[in-house]
């Protein structure tokens, strides 16, 4: 499983030129995982900005690969081109399927479903939590302020948006260490057993939630889930269920690898941190670039009619991948791309994908990421990664460090 | 299709044809006009939408409703009576001839 191996050329379909097929080890590779982000900028110098990708892993599908903003942007906003049928790589039961939802329903149907918890995420609905949130962040900080070392991922990164998220779904707190280790078996075992395994304990889990939330309901997500009426008719079992896995997955995973991403960053860059507690007005931007340069993942999508994108004909059933965060590190739209700049104007970054299927917590994310990254700077402004240690990041479709040791 | 006008702040018009049931918003991205962003495509969750509804024609159109309110606080430019989020205008040929005007900035 390493990157540069010769394409399997047998599984290339005839319609793709064999001078855009490349093997590039993205999520495994060892170039890859020796510094994901700096790799994925590369892409633009050492790919063409399409190209054909045959499948190098096990569960990964042959799928065209897109680096440009322009060519993303241009995949998100037209669902009726792009859709996200059988594009997201999870394993499930063919006996008793359920979908994604709502990003598995194409549109107009999904806005029904996005409809229900939109309220709850926006700006005003997720300001809501910031004062738990801030008081959750100071809360995991007094526990290691004054031993002068922590290992972020575990002490932090890893429980702070498992808090948010059982707070916000309903759920009791006492369930957070069952929460950590159910996502890290599912999300990051190399072991299938494991992720089966996992996935058999949320499933377990979440089907009993559902069936109390049902008797004894509260103002709580998974409550306002199970009481929707999209259509005027509720949701079968198997759509609520296949809502609130999707929110599990769609909101663990990607905060914690981001601010695993984000403070390693920070303990490397002290005239930086300084920069940024010297600068609490320009927070919002400080935030947006951070999310630029630490895109943890990518958005993939169908192919529903034959088209051309960029002179690249693509046919119907092809899989697209959008590389989110080479996009976000595109020249042609950012500047010096790899500069972290807090005073770059202010452009839409691909983080949260965009367009229908745009991330519904994108608000939430945000706010979480501004609340850590100022509670965190103000209690221990100085800090680095621990003397000797070396990262290494998880292979897989969320981009972050394994572990994160930090002294000050 | 209802013929809609998006005037950019620079003051260069594009006339184009929107579907009936079609959003001013998705009249803009698929007409790839610039000044429309859509980040979250429609789903009254970004504020990048935002347009300003020619004065003549806000009888017909109506003011920007609450939650768009809410939204609009977050944009970019300067906020006025006139402020709508453009994907929450949905074209029908009571519309036809439609001019919206669009802001400096959507983010």
């Amino acid at each position: 499983m390493g990157s540069q191996t010769t394409p399997d050329m047998s599984r290339v379909p005839e319609h793709v030129p064999a001078d855009l097929v490349r093997t590039i080890g993205l999520t495994m590779g060892p170039e890859f995982l020796a510094a994901p982000h700096a790799f994925m900028a590369d892409l633009h110098r050492t790919q063409p900005p399409i190209f054909f990708n045959p499948a190098e892993a096990e569960q990964a599908k042959d799928a065209w690969m897109l680096t440009k903003y322009e060519d993303c942007y241009y995949v998100l906003r037209h669902p009726e081109i792009f859709s996200t049928r059988g594009a997201t790589p999870f394993p499930r039961d063919p006996d008793n399927p359920f979908k994604f939802i709502p990003l598995e329903i194409d549109p107009p149907y999904h806005r029904r479903y996005r409809n229900i918890l939109a309220p709850r995420f926006s700006p005003q609905g997720v300001g809501a939590l910031e004062g738990y949130i801030r008081d959750l962040a100071n809360t995991l900080i007094d526990d290691f302020v004054d031993k002068g070392e922590c290992e972020f991922t575990t002490e932090f990164g890893r429980p702070l948006p498992v808090s948010v998220f059982l707070d916000l779904m309903g759920l009791p707190q006492d369930m957070r260490d069952e929460f950590v280790s159910w996502a890290v078996g599912l999300l990051h075992s190399q072991d299938r057993s494991v992720a089966e395994e996992s996935m058999m304990n949320i499933v377990t889990y979440l089907q009993q939630v559902i069936r109390e939330k049902s008797e004894n309901p509260d103002d709580k997500v998974i409550s306002t889930i199970i009481q929707a009426k999209p259509d005027g008719q509720p949701m079968t079992g198997q759509e609520i269920f296949g809502f609130v896995l999707f929110l599990f997955i769609g909101g663990l995973d990607t905060v914690f690898a981001t601010l695993n991403n984000v403070f390693l960053w920070l303990a490397q860059n002290p005239e930086r941190r300084r920069e940024i507690i010297d600068s609490p007005e320009n927070i919002s931007n400080i935030v947006e670039e951070l999310l630029r340069t630490n895109a943890v993942t990518f958005s993939g999508r169908t192919v529903e009619q034959d088209c051309e994108l960029r002179g690249v004909k693509m046919k119907k059933n092809d899989k697209v991948t959008c590389i989110l965060p080479a996009a976000n590190f595109d020249a042609d739209i950012f500047e010096n791309p790899l500069e972290v700049n807090f005073h770059r104007p202010r452009k839409p970054i691909l983080s949260f994908a965009g367009g229908v299927h745009s991330c519904m917590g994108a608000h939430l994310a945000r706010l979480e990421m501004k609340v850590c990254i100022t509670e965190f700077l103000r209690r221990i402004p100085d800090f680095q990664v621990r003397e000797g240690a070396r990262i290494e990041y998880w292979p897989g479709g969320v981009i972050g460090p394994k572990l994160l040791p930090l002294t000050w | 299709m209802t013929s809609v006008t998006y005037v950019e702040f620079n003051g260069t018009a594009h006339t184009v044809d929107v579907p009936e049931g079609t959003s001013v918003m998705q009249g803009a991205i698929d007409n790839n006009i610039e000044g429309i962003v859509a980040e979250c495509g429609g789903g009254m969750a970004c504020a990048t939408c935002h347009c300003y509804v020619d004065d003549a024609w806000m009888d017909k159109v109506g003011p920007a409703t609450e939650p768009e309110h809410d939204m609009l606080e977050f944009s970019a430019s300067e906020t006025r009576s006139t402020s709508r989020l453009s994907c929450q205008i949905i074209v029908s040929d009571k519309l036809e001839g439609l001019v919206v005007h669009l802001p400096e900035a959507q983010f």
